[in-house]
């Protein structure tokens, strides 16, 4: 590997960054109620019902670990087009046409207007439709992976996303069940009773991540969470026979559980949810993901887990370069993100650990119909109160021919697993069953999250 | 009814019957099926020794279970239950009419089925299931093929990892035969016998990899699960070594995926594709010791059958099959029982009625823990007691996905939990089918309140309602009839019975 390209930025002690105040649990958690509150204000309502939910929280049967907020960009994302290695000249030489220009020197960052790439570092910038995100980055809590991917040599979205979804680094065939559900079912759940909405899919399908286990609920909208009564009064019979919950068996204290959450969503109103902080998402699929994944964050009704999902990554023909096709995908990301961090702010932001994944990355030369075709090694996004961001992370292989893999791939030098086992061991509190999480794995941490 | 309309409804696969028969005689058996005469009381005397069998060994009583079955013959019934045959030849007329009607239940060969899309070949086998379980008169049985299902879980839509190179099939396909040939053939047999099917099994070998475990290229996967989930148990004094020797002995042990060819140089053979093939060129068949058993050179295909042998006859497989069977029937792991049970195995070679008996006649069974039913055993239990009529189709197996628990879809090896953590978030999804139960909307399920109302009465009242949904008598549970003042009339009191917490345990 020639000199100017064995890049590595990994730091791996995770010390020296931008270490800020860490806020103790209570105080997130009064804070996060006031925010509630006030959102609870805007409606005109009163903020009881989530308070009450702070409240509970606040119990010794409280958060564990941070909540998952999972989004997988199916299809295959260009990462070199998403964290752009500007300071490769074998980056322009292979996309002469798609490829995206580098910052302005002068710059300090960029906006993105100019179309040119957001500086990250030195040597990365984002897409110019991802520069919402760059001041995340900035501030230490959004962190970058890149060249990061599995073994999959297939270079199928299926094969690859399976092997991905179930903790594998290749064969997907090893293990049936998915890496979140073997999470689930080896850490405690938050509270004394699995909440109804421990885990939750937003989408018509279960993912493959979550496939095994039994607390999940698949959602196309929080809607869909509701009782079918022949008539609304029945839910009073049902929390009678339900009783008071205390000291009570499993299935009356889940049963009440259960009611709690119901009623907590009828009284949030979901459907007509005003975000904090004049937070905006876009209208698409993503946006209204995450509006409702941010809604049930706020409401406390102990939540671990949300997948959430994106298409319209498999560039093949007309990829576009600062703006086109994959510009307007990566925006729709971009604002949906940022608006879910705006809606959140900061204390809400400590709770969550997000993380932007895709099975694969694309070819580094673009073809005849500047698009690109199915590659291997992209770049990961995670964000959060936990993360040691600011850093760009991983071991940079270069794009020099001889530096990649067959038939011209960004070659993987972080295995992805590398990446949510730390996760999974510094921010959901499992630590202790790695093993079972990731069979086979001998994850090596990044250093990139607190914990 | 015009015979049209019977000819309609029962579909070409009554067609045969009704030849045979004429319209009148099927209408009638459909028409007996939904209780018409009222209900009888409850005996007097303690109810709660029967209830407990029939959750416990069955799917629940039905709405006449518990006047039809005295205390005292219990034992009666338990004996009938435990020569249950493996066929549906002695079901009631519209039991065996619907199941004829289930075509994934009528090939002989995965391949015959390839014609259908695997969707549709799981939902019919959801719907046989789902239909065995709430009508069969042999409910031991079913309650046996719901053990063993797990114990020897397929996950049906991994697909079958070949060597071949035609198109990939889905074990969906296979399942049905295991089904029939494995679990519900061996569900009240030996233990060794079931145990010898699964190891041949093509939806095992696919489902766990042995199908390319061949010689020089071991594949563990089976050799694995075969000792830590189907016989010994983790911890049941198997090595590692043990795990590679018994793959060896195994190696060969295959699905037959060869193309069909006739006339062959060795003579003329029809294949069958997707059947058991042992395959000498890829059996290892130097030595090996399995559990310090000597397994000499030489042996063929006999190797694995020695295997199965020593793990079925070692005192550890006893021990984690009676604790594994403990767990399931009374909810606890209590020792003595478990010891018995073990004792039995070694006795009877692994006599599965033998084992079952004693602990479901025990005066203790009643004092054992409440298990939370899962969601099959809590839709099973729903039907049954209120005398519903389902189809078994899409419109009741959308409630199981719900729930957690479409049938044959758990990927792991080792069968849906039986935990109560695992169960307690479905608790909506069972309020809502209580409610769409009774309010008629699930599709292709029939609910008629005619059915639970007892003698002298026009419909059900609140009492008969308590007494057949929680099998106790009215006077016991005053806090759940307070819940049921609210109330307007008897369908939403049994709405409210199906989702209150007692009806959530057997």
């Amino acid at each position: 590997m020639a000199e100017q390209t064995d890049k590595d930025w990994c730091f791996c002690d995770g010390n020296g960054g931008l270490e800020r105040p860490r806020p103790t649990r209570r105080s997130v958690l009064k804070g996060g109620a006031v925010a509630a509150a006030t959102a609870w204000a805007a409606l005109g309502l009163k903020p009881s019902a989530l308070a009450q939910v702070a409240l509970r929280k606040d119990g010794e049967d409280g958060r564990r670990g941070d909540i998952l907020v999972s989004i997988f960009l199916r299809g295959a994302a260009d990462g070199l087009s998403m964290a752009v290695p500007f300071g490769d000249d074998d980056y322009y030489r292979a996309r002469p046409t798609i490829g995206i220009a580098a910052p302005a020197k002068s710059a300090t960052v960029g906006d993105g207007r100019d179309g040119k790439a957001v500086r990250l570092d030195d040597f990365f910038g984002l897409h110019p439709a991802l520069a919402p995100l760059a001041p995340l980055y900035h501030d230490g809590t959004m962190a970058v992976v890149h060249a990061v991917g599995s073994g999959d040599q297939t270079r199928s979205h299926f094969e690859a996303m399976a092997a991905m979804e179930r903790g594998l680094f290749t064969d997907a065939d090893r293990e049936s069940s998915g890496w979140l559900a073997r999470h689930l079912l080896t850490a405690p759940p938050f509270g004394a009773t699995p909440s109804p909405l421990r885990a939750v899919v937003f989408s018509n399908v279960l993912f493959d991540s979550l496939r095994g286990a039994t607390d999940v609920s698949v959602l196309t909208s929080l809607a869909d969470f509701k009782l079918n009564l022949p008539r609304p009064e029945l839910a009073q019979s049902l929390a009678q026979l339900y009783g008071d919950g205390v000291a009570a068996d499993a299935v009356t204290k889940a049963g009440h559980e259960t009611l709690a959450v119901l009623e907590t969503l009828k009284r949030l109103d979901p459907a007509n949810y005003t975000p904090a902080n004049g937070a905006e998402y876009p209208g698409s699929g993503l946006g209204g993901g995450l509006k409702q994944t941010a809604c049930l964050i706020k409401a406390g009704v102990g939540m671990e887990v949300a997948c959430l999902d994106r298409g319209g990554w498999d560039t093949h023909v007309g990829q576009g370069g600062a703006t086109g096709w994959l510009a307007s995908q990566l925006d729709d990301v971009a604002k949906s993100v940022a608006a879910f961090v705006r809606d959140l702010g900061p204390e809400g932001m400590e709770q969550v650990a997000l993380l932007i994944q895709t099975e694969f990355g694309r070819r580094v030369r673009e073809n005849s119909g500047l698009g690109t075709d199915h590659g291997r090694a992209s770049c990961l996004f995670a964000l959060g109160g936990g993360v040691n961001g600011g850093r760009v992370y991983g071991k940079w292989p270069g794009l020099k021919p001889e530096q990649l893999e067959a038939p011209g791939d960004l070659r993987v030098t972080t295995d992805y697993r590398d990446v949510l086992a730390e996760v999974v061991a510094k921010r959901l509190g499992n630590a202790d069953h790695l093993r079972e999480v990731f069979p086979r794995a001998q994850p090596r941490f990044l250093g990139m999250l607190r914990g | 009814m015009e015979r049209r309309d019977c000819f309609r409804l029962l579909g070409a696969a009554g067609t045969a019957a009704l030849l045979a028969g004429g319209c009148s005689p099927v209408q009638q058996r459909f028409a007996t099926v939904r209780r018409t005469k009222p209900l009888p009381p409850l005996p007097k005397g303690d109810i709660a020794p029967v209830a407990r069998l029939l959750n416990r060994a069955g799917f629940g009583p039905t709405a006449g279970d518990l006047a039809a079955i005295p205390s005292d013959a219990r034992e009666a019934w338990l004996d009938r239950q435990l020569k249950a045959p493996a066929h549906d030849e002695d079901e009631a007329w519209q039991l065996r009419l619907r199941l004829r009607a289930v075509e994934a239940n009528r090939h002989e060969s995965a391949y015959e089925l390839r014609d259908m899309k695997e969707d549709e070949v799981l939902e019919q086998l959801q719907k046989a299931a789902l239909l065995r379980a709430a009508y069969s008169q042999w409910q031991l049985r079913e309650r046996m093929v719901d053990f063993w299902n797990n114990h020897f879980n397929i996950y049906a839509r991994k697909v079958l990892n070949t060597n071949a190179t035609y198109a990939r099939t889905h074990l969906t396909y296979f399942k049905p035969l295991d089904e029939a040939k494995v679990i519900r053939q061996h569900a009240l047999g030996r233990f060794p016998d079931l145990l010898k099917a699964s190891a041949r099994s093509p939806a095992m070998l696919g489902y766990l990899d042995n199908n390319v475990n061949q010689k020089g290229v071991a594949n563990e996967n089976y050799a694995r699960e075969l000792m830590e989930l189907h016989t010994l148990g983790v911890g049941g004094g198997y090595t590692q070594k043990d795990v590679q020797e018994v793959a060896r002995c195994l190696t060969g042990w295959t699905v037959e995926d060869r193309p069909i060819r006739l006339g062959e140089a060795d003579g003329a053979i029809l294949r069958r594709r997707g059947a058991f093939r042992f395959d000498p060129k890829q059996h290892d068949d130097g030595e090996k010791v399995v559990l310090g058993t000597k397994i000499p050179a030489g042996g063929g295909e006999a190797d694995g059958l020695r295997v199965l042998e020593i793990l079925t006859a070692h005192p550890n497989c006893a021990r984690f099959l009676s604790r594994k069977l403990v767990r399931y029937f009374r909810g606890d792991e209590d020792p003595a029982w478990v010891d018995r049970l073990a004792a039995i195995y070694l006795k009877t070679g692994g006599d599965i009625g033998a084992m079952l008996k004693p602990m479901l006649l025990a005066p203790d069974l009643v004092d054992a823990p409440p298990i939370l039913k899962r969601p099959f055993d809590f839709l099973a239990s729903a039907v049954r007691v209120t005398n519903a009529d389902t189809d078994g189709g899409k419109g009741i197996q959308r409630y199981l996905k719900e729930m957690g628990q479409p049938l044959y879809e758990w990927p792991m090896p080792d069968g849906y939990p039986d935990t109560t953590a695992a169960w307690t978030g479905s608790l909506l999804a069972r309020w809502n089918f209580a409610f769409a139960l009774t309010g008629g909307s699930v599709g292709g399920t029939q609910f008629r309140l005619d059915a639970l109302k007892r003698e002298g009465q026009e419909a059900p009242d609140e009492a008969a309602l308590v007494e057949t949904v929680l099998a106790r008598r009215a006077d016991d549970v005053p806090e759940v009839r307070k819940a049921l003042a609210a109330a307007n009339g008897p369908e939403e009191q049994l709405a409210l019975l199906l989702a209150s917490p007692a009806f959530q345990w057997r």
